[in-house]
């Protein structure tokens, strides 16, 4: 990397002075490694996928190695989930990703107003989303238990860290919606916002593959 | 409050030098500086391989007597756990890539920190509570199950073994949190004109470990956590009687703790790849081959998990792709073996410490890589796998390999560092008793293993009764041990002294040729006044001697003598 070399370079001095026209003031260029916080967050999500990648290897492993599914307990076959109020509850998931979207694109044509109704609807439809699932788990088919059973070790853990996600991002929302109305976000600077539009995506993706391993298999 | 307008923001050119830390919290504890995170996890790294490194020294003054009298059967248990669980998860996973990876990888690729400071100190912090947690289990009853912790024992232990789940997810997310850093360093902060392939090959090796890092470690944490609720929680994710399987924990902790190996040792082949051409005085052999053999090795590494598992009673249609998918790791590996030597010939070769830890490393670790080629092959591993071959093997690889490695690593940047020089007569010596204390140790359990010698027993009184050499051997390995002891020993006492009074090093003592040794040692908190502009590879020791100096201030040590630096006598091999 000598700046001074000739090794193994037809013409440096070109070189150098095609560099130096492109960047002529070096640091504020390099302050302006903008997207950080973009590619670092997306870096995050795929690695929260391979924690959800990881559990659903083990559903579907269990799964396979058992000779019935659902299985059978103490002479009885667990029933199937009620697939009518899970598509519900799906709906009402995937509803508010639309509104997030909804949210994120008012921001960026300046409707303040508009955002604030969109990001709040979300915000309630993820709440509804996780009462929603509290109902799918007081009243879950008899025998499924999160320490009865691989089915339900399974169901359990993968919808609870689901949940989880979906608390987490109930309270992200939340926040995002006090920090843009105190003015934290501008028309051209609201990485929270995509962050927390991306993150609400993803929570809505991992929904969808856990919906039809547990609900539609 | 609702937000009336939104103000158009105007980028400022401003001056993007922060101002220094102020008070002794925020320059040495809760630092964000790269460099002083760096000397951070230098420091605990040290201090739990001292840790430990005791725990194996207890180890073979058990195995002193066949009978095994030195300490209780279930001490013994828990000591070889502790030792297996501390050396890998709270010193080789964060101390090669923590140390060198932050204290290296930013100033070679002219950047001022990582992109994430805040996220980087928080990634240091998490390894002292993960060792306050996993220690803390001493006073529960430590975990005795080995360090791959297979339930079902591990669920039956008690209280201990879910505190080691917990410390070991700890250190899962402090992995994670630093691979994710890295890969968007490397990105999104190298200086401008330093294209992927003018990348030093440190810095190359470090991005290969951030990949695996950042998605191999979630698997792990999945895993541990299906523990943790197996172990808390009774959830049968792990108990065949309820419908889980054991086996299913195999496979999720060895998709992580597989590729966990190449984490240490690609940083490791990134050190090697920088100190070689370093003391050949000769450009690097094959640069592109090597850096994306790391990279090979990333993606491959996912691929061969279920080699560990060929006694565990996988089908046998799925033993032989393992089996296969093993083998070709041996490639990338081969390429980067032969890419060394072939820098090395021809080269002006200097026996420095560094030089002389990373030539034996060569060796030592093609041995651990060879006999891990054997391993993979299903028969032979179907007979080796409980015995101490295997133990000998990986000991090769992480001692001769990674460890041999980051120390190779740490006399050759310990003068950027602190700006002072270690004492290369100490090194030396320390250098000889390592390499010896390590084949004394660890040579002899290959043939012990193959003779049949059990791994993990307390007592080897039967196997000693069918071959009588083993008592032997056990001693001779014993009294090896503690050349390692003394050579680690003789770094801290070269450390300390050094500090104090070793000899001031220059901008760049070696004579090297990557960015961090063209700024002064140790280098001010903003590493680079002006951000370079790179035109070329590294490793060019054609240019001109001085090498460039980066800083405002001429260089207060300059490269000491001609002799050291002048131009190769031999010619450099076409194609080099």
């Amino acid at each position: 990397m000598a700046v001074e070399s000739t090794f193994g370079q037809p013409s440096p001095l070109l070189e150098r002075a095609a560099v130096e026209a492109r960047y002529h003031n070096v640091d504020a260029l390099y302050e302006e490694t903008r997207d950080m916080r973009l590619f670092g967050f997306i870096l995050f999500l795929l690695a929260d996928c391979v924690l959800f990648s990881s559990f659903i290897f083990a559903y579907l492993f269990l799964r396979a190695s058992a000779p019935t599914w659902p299985p059978v307990v103490n002479g009885t076959q667990i029933g199937r989930l009620d697939v009518a109020f899970g598509a519900l509850n799906s709906i009402v998931l995937f509803g508010s990703g639309v509104t997030m979207h909804f949210a994120l694109e008012s921001w960026k044509n300046l409707k303040t107003r508009a955002f604030n109704v969109w990001i709040v609807t979300t915000t309630l439809l993820g709440i509804a989303f996780l009462l929603g699932q509290a109902h799918e788990y007081t009243s879950a088919p008899a025998g499924l238990t999160w320490s009865g059973n691989a089915f339900g070790a399974t169901y359990f853990t993968l919808t609870g860290l689901h949940g989880f996600h979906v608390f987490a991002g109930v309270c992200y929302l939340i926040v995002l919606t006090i920090q843009a109305n105190r003015g934290v976000y501008t028309g051209s600077k609201y990485f929270g916002l995509t962050a927390g539009t991306l993150y609400w995506h993803f929570v809505d993706v991992i929904w969808v593959l856990l919906f039809v391993l547990f609900y539609l298999w | 409050m609702s937000v009336t307008a939104h103000p158009i923001d105007l980028h400022e050119a401003h001056d993007h030098i922060h101002p220094a830390p102020q008070g002794f919290i925020a320059k040495y504890v809760f630092s964000i500086d790269h460099k002083v995170i760096a000397m951070q996890y230098f420091v605990t790294g040290l201090l739990f391989m001292l840790v430990g490194g005791s725990f194996a020294e207890l180890i073979r003054l058990q195995l002193w007597n066949p009978k095994g009298t030195f300490m209780e059967y279930h001490t013994y248990n828990q000591m070889f756990t502790m030792h297996g669980t501390v050396m890998v998860w709270l010193v080789l996973i964060p101390l090669v890539t923590g140390s060198l990876g932050n204290l290296i990888m930013p100033l070679q690729i002219g950047a001022r920190d990582v992109a994430f400071p805040w996220l980087n100190m928080l990634s240091f912090w998490l390894i002292p509570v993960s060792g306050l947690i996993l220690f803390s289990s001493f006073f529960v009853g430590a975990p005795s199950s080995g360090w791959t912790e297979y339930p079902p024992i591990s669920i039956q232990q008690g209280p201990g073994g879910a505190l080691w789940s917990l410390s070991i997810i700890v250190v899962g997310i402090s992995s994670t949190l630093t691979g994710l850093n890295f890969i968007v360093t490397i990105f999104k902060m190298r200086a401008p004109g330093m294209t992927w392939t003018r990348m030093p090959l440190f810095t190359w090796a470090t991005f290969s470990t951030a990949i695996l890092n950042l998605f191999a470690t979630v698997a792990l944490s999945a895993a541990l956590l299906a523990l943790f609720f197996a172990q808390v929680f009774d959830v049968p994710f792990f108990d065949a009687a309820r419908g889980g399987s054991p086996l299913l924990y195999e496979h999720m902790f060895w998709f992580y703790s597989h590729p966990a190996v190449y984490i240490f040792i690609l940083p490791a082949f990134g050190v090697i790849s920088e100190i070689l051409p370093t003391f050949a005085r000769k450009t690097i052999f094959g640069y592109k081959m090597i850096a994306f053999s790391s990279l090979a090795i990333a993606v491959l590494g996912f691929t061969v998990w279920a080699h560990h598992m060929f006694p565990s009673g996988i089908a046998p249609w799925l033993q032989i792709p393992f089996m296969v998918l093993t083998y070709l790791i041996g490639i990338p590996t081969g390429i980067k073996i032969f890419s060394w030597m072939a820098t090395l010939w021809g080269g002006r070769i200097q026996f420095t410490t560094p030089m002389l830890y990373a030539t034996a490393f060569i060796g030592t670790f093609s041995f651990g890589g060879i006999t891990g080629i054997y391993l993979a092959c299903v028969p032979v591993d179907l007979h080796e796998h409980g015995s101490y071959f295997v133990v000998g093997h990986f000991h090769y690889v992480v001692a001769g390999g990674a460890v041999a490695a980051f120390f190779a690593g740490l006399y050759y940047w310990f003068p950027k560092a602190t700006g002072r020089l270690l004492n290369e007569r100490l090194g030396k010596l320390g250098f000889w008793l390592f390499f010896i204390g390590l084949t004394g140790t660890f040579l002899p359990m290959h043939w012990l293993g193959l003779e049949g010698m059990p791994r993990r027993y307390a007592s080897y009184e039967t196997f000693a009764k069918a071959f009588p050499d083993a008592v032997f051997w056990n001693r001779f390995e014993s009294v090896f041990s503690f050349f390692m002891v003394a050579s680690v020993g003789l770094i801290a006492f070269n450390i300390f002294t050094a500090i104090r009074s070793g000899r001031k090093a220059g901008n760049n003592p070696w004579g090297a040729r990557t960015l961090e040794w063209m700024i002064s040692s140790p280098p001010p908190y903003y590493n680079f006044k002006k951000i370079p502009i790179v035109l070329d590879r590294p490793y060019d020791f054609t240019a001109p001697l001085p090498y460039l100096n980066l800083d405002e201030e001429p260089d207060p040590y300059p490269v000491p003598s001609e002799a050291v630096l002048e131009r190769p006598r031999v010619a450099v091999p076409v194609g080099a």
